[in-house]
Parts: C-alpha cells; structure tokens; sequence
C-alpha cells in the first residue's frame, strides 16, 4: 500500500504560482498547470536504487516497479535493458522490461496534472529529463515520487540522490527537453489515473503479445469494468482464455461477442480455433467458412484461409 | 524400433515441457490478436481526420482544379494499409505541428501530399 503524504493545503496561494509559471515562456501552460485544488504530495515509501553511472533507467525502472508491487532486482532489469555500447537504455525496452515483469507500462500526458494524479494514485512516474542542452543532450531517466505546487517543488528519486528536490520551473525545462515523456506502470487490475483508453488498450495488447496472458485477462476485466461491453475489450478477453488453453470459457466469450456484433471476422476465426481445440471440427470448419464469405479486408482473408487449412489437416489426421 | 519410438515421445515430451516452463503463454497458431482490432479502430480514425480535410471548401476546389474527383481519392485512400495512412498523417503533422494545417501550408500542398500517397501523382521522391 502506498503511503500518500498530502501537505497542508494553502490553495488560495496556487494561482499566483501560476502567474510565476506562466511567464516562463516555453513552456505551455497546459502542460505547467496543476489544478488549485492540488495539494502536496509525496510517495515516501517509493525504494531507492542509487545507480551507478549510465544505469539511470534500469535504476528508474526497477524503483517504479518495485512500488507497484513487483518483484524485481536492480541485476535484472539491468540485463533487460542496459545497453553498455549506448551507455543507456531506450524508452521501448523500458516498456518491454516492464511487460516481461508483469506489469502494464503506460505513458502518461505530458504534463504536471498528469503526475500528479499518477502520485495521487500512489504510482510514481517515471520521466525522462534531458539535462544537456538540445544541442548537447545529457539524457537522463528519474522517478518523480511528489510535487508540492505551492512551494514550486518537485521531488525526484534521481542518480545517487534519494530525495532530489528540484523547482518545478527548471524540471520543467529537462522534461521540455525529454520530450515531455513519463511512464507509470499499471498493475494488472489497477487502472491508470487519467486514462486514454486507446493508449490503455493498446498497453494491454502488448502484455497479450509478449505472453502474459494471465495479466492481460485481468487487464481486460478492468477495462471492461470502465468499459462496459466494450467490443475490443471483450475480443482481448476472449482471446486470453483461448491463449490460456481455457477453450469452453473461450468459445462463451466469443458467441456473446458475435452475437452483438456478428461481422467480427477475427472472432470468429478465433471461435473456430476455440471449437477445434475442443474437438468440434466440423461446427469449426462451418464458423470459418462464414467469416471467410463474410470477409473484405484482404489482410484477414490470408488468416482466415489458413486458419480454415489448418483446421481441415487436423480433422483429417484426427479422423484417421 | 519401439525404442526409438518411446524416445521421440520422450523427446517431445520435454521439449513441450520445455516451452511451457516460462511464464509466458504462447497464443495458439491462427489466433488473431486483440491488436487487429484496435489497428481497424485507428486507421478508421485516421481515414475519417483525412476524409474531414478533404471535405473542406478549399481543398475541395483545389481537387477539382487539378481534375481529380473526390470520389477517387476517398476510394485510394480506402486501399491504403494503416502504416501508409499513418505515413501520410505523420507528413502532414509534421508540416504543422499544431495550428491550421490549411493555413499554413496551404490546400495545394495537403492536395499534393495527398495525391502522391495515393498514387495519383509522383511528385515527392522521398515520400
């Protein structure tokens, strides 16, 4: 559980900050503001990886996946996704380490409310800063653990520094300069603060290609909690019971799936798959049939023919 | 001979036991992922914000002044897969950044831009 440290609250203070913020021209006000209601908060009992040089972001990434619950060493993540050649490691391994773990990486709007209501959340962000100049980059990956928009601070768990503590006007220009980038990462389950749901769904899509199906069927259910009968929602379900040899659960959640919307060709693909693993090869090979005669999107029809090939080779030798 | 057979079975045996020991679970063969959908559901996405461009008054007339129907262009962009509607979304994006696209590049070029994606023309090599 997080411990979520809310300072005094001094709101009425807020909006002079903002006239501060505001004069600091590059940087847009959508991205600087925070709501005045924002109070104080940091995640205290976010871990701590001092890192040694270069290894900033297996360090950043093993410290939020630690808070979320994860368990994972420092040695681990660093073969994941230290690149000794680069002396770094890029955003996509971050986000595919994070998968390998188990955990949903998503990445946030860039902008201080974003965080804030991560931190709100008790999940930690993972940002990218670049403290270099545009035309000499120094990289670097922290973790910002609070943010105190009264006194214009911004807390980060950075490089050998627990706690630094860094005016929210100058974070603002590395992070400017990182490309606003932040990531969180989701416990299957939980949902993300403010959540876009084609980013959230496609963060779930990926945890399905990597394997994790387990988390990817949790996801989904989450999803489809804030999402009520969500067709891709429900699709990535079904697929999950049918990636996790769950057949019978399978071929339910494709038929529900079907009878709302029966042009689904690649549900029903997978419905003949669900019905084969079970042994009903004829009632497979009928259901491909009709999503080969239904179909129009040329890309599909190479799967679905070879779907319905497959399904004909395995009744064959199944019948011999 | 029934040696040889019980190997292979053996050997079979662990090499499924093999591939199943990691955590990770590998879809069944012909399982069409959760992804397809959400590619269908951006390129639609993507289609409709170029299909609104093309609907404009001022492109409209440049399209006509070049001598191409909307129509035909509509039905190209059609055949487009999502990585080249992508592409051409990510042109025109980048000639922009934010603000009016029409204004500040004028309806010539996005015409042009978009006829060259869709085949019509050969105009930007590095396209």
């Amino acid at each position: 559980m997080f411990v979520a440290r809310y300072a005094r609250k001094r709101s009425r203070l807020l909006p002079a900050l903002f006239v501060v913020l505001a004069g600091c021209a590059p940087i847009p006000q959508t991205v600087s503001e925070l709501p005045v209601s924002a109070p104080a908060i940091e995640l205290d009992d976010t871990p701590f990886y001092p890192q040694e040089r270069y290894q900033c972001g297996p360090a950043a990434l093993t410290t939020v996946l630690a808070k979320s619950g994860a368990e994972v060493s420092l040695e681990d993540i660093v073969d994941k996704v230290y690149l000794p050649g680069r002396q770094g490691s890029l955003q996509v391994e971050l986000l595919a380490a994070a998968r390998t773990e188990g955990r949903l990486p998503y990445v946030i709007d860039g902008t201080l409310e974003a965080i804030w209501k991560e931190l709100a959340a008790g999940r930690p962000v993972l940002v990218l800063q670049n403290l270099g100049v545009s035309a000499i980059p120094r990289w670097h990956y922290a973790v910002v653990v609070g943010i105190d928009a009264e006194r214009g601070e911004i807390v980060l768990r950075s490089g050998t520094d627990q706690r630094r503590v860094t005016p929210i006007r100058t974070y603002l220009q590395t992070w400017r300069r990182g490309g606003y980038w932040g990531m969180v990462v989701v416990a299957p389950g939980e949902l993300p603060a403010a959540v876009d749901r084609s980013r959230y769904f496609e963060a779930i899509a990926a945890l399905e290609q990597t394997g994790r199906t387990e988390e990817a069927a949790v996801a989904w259910q989450t999803a489809l909690q804030q999402w009520p009968g969500d067709t891709v929602a429900l699709f990535g379900l079904a697929n999950a019971y049918l990636a996790q040899a769950e057949y019978a659960a399978a071929e339910t959640a494709y038929r529900d799936l079907l009878e709302h919307d029966g042009k689904l060709n690649a549900a029903r693909n997978n419905l003949a798959l669900a019905l084969a693993e079970q042994g009903e090869f004829d009632a497979a090979i009928e259901e491909i049939g009709v999503a080969i005669s239904a179909n129009s999107d040329p890309a599909l029809e190479k799967e679905l023919r070879s779907t319905e090939a497959m399904i004909r080779r395995r009744k064959a030798s199944g019948e011999r | 001979m029934g040696l040889q057979k019980a190997r292979g079975a053996l050997l079979r045996l662990v090499s499924v036991s093999i591939v199943c020991m990691g955590f990770a679970q590998a879809a069944p063969a012909g399982m069409i992922g959760t992804a397809y959908l959400l590619d269908d559901e951006s390129r639609a996405a993507s289609l409709s914000r170029i299909e609104v461009l093309l609907a404009r008054d001022d492109v409209a007339r440049q399209l006509q002044a070049f001598g191409v129907e909307r129509g035909m262009v509509l039905e190209r962009l059609n055949g487009l897969s999502h990585a080249e509607l992508l592409k051409l979304e990510g042109q025109l994006d980048s000639q922009v950044a934010g603000g009016d696209i029409i204004a500040l590049i004028g309806a010539v070029f996005v015409v042009l831009l978009i006829l060259e994606l869709v085949g019509v023309t050969d105009i930007f090599k590095s396209f």
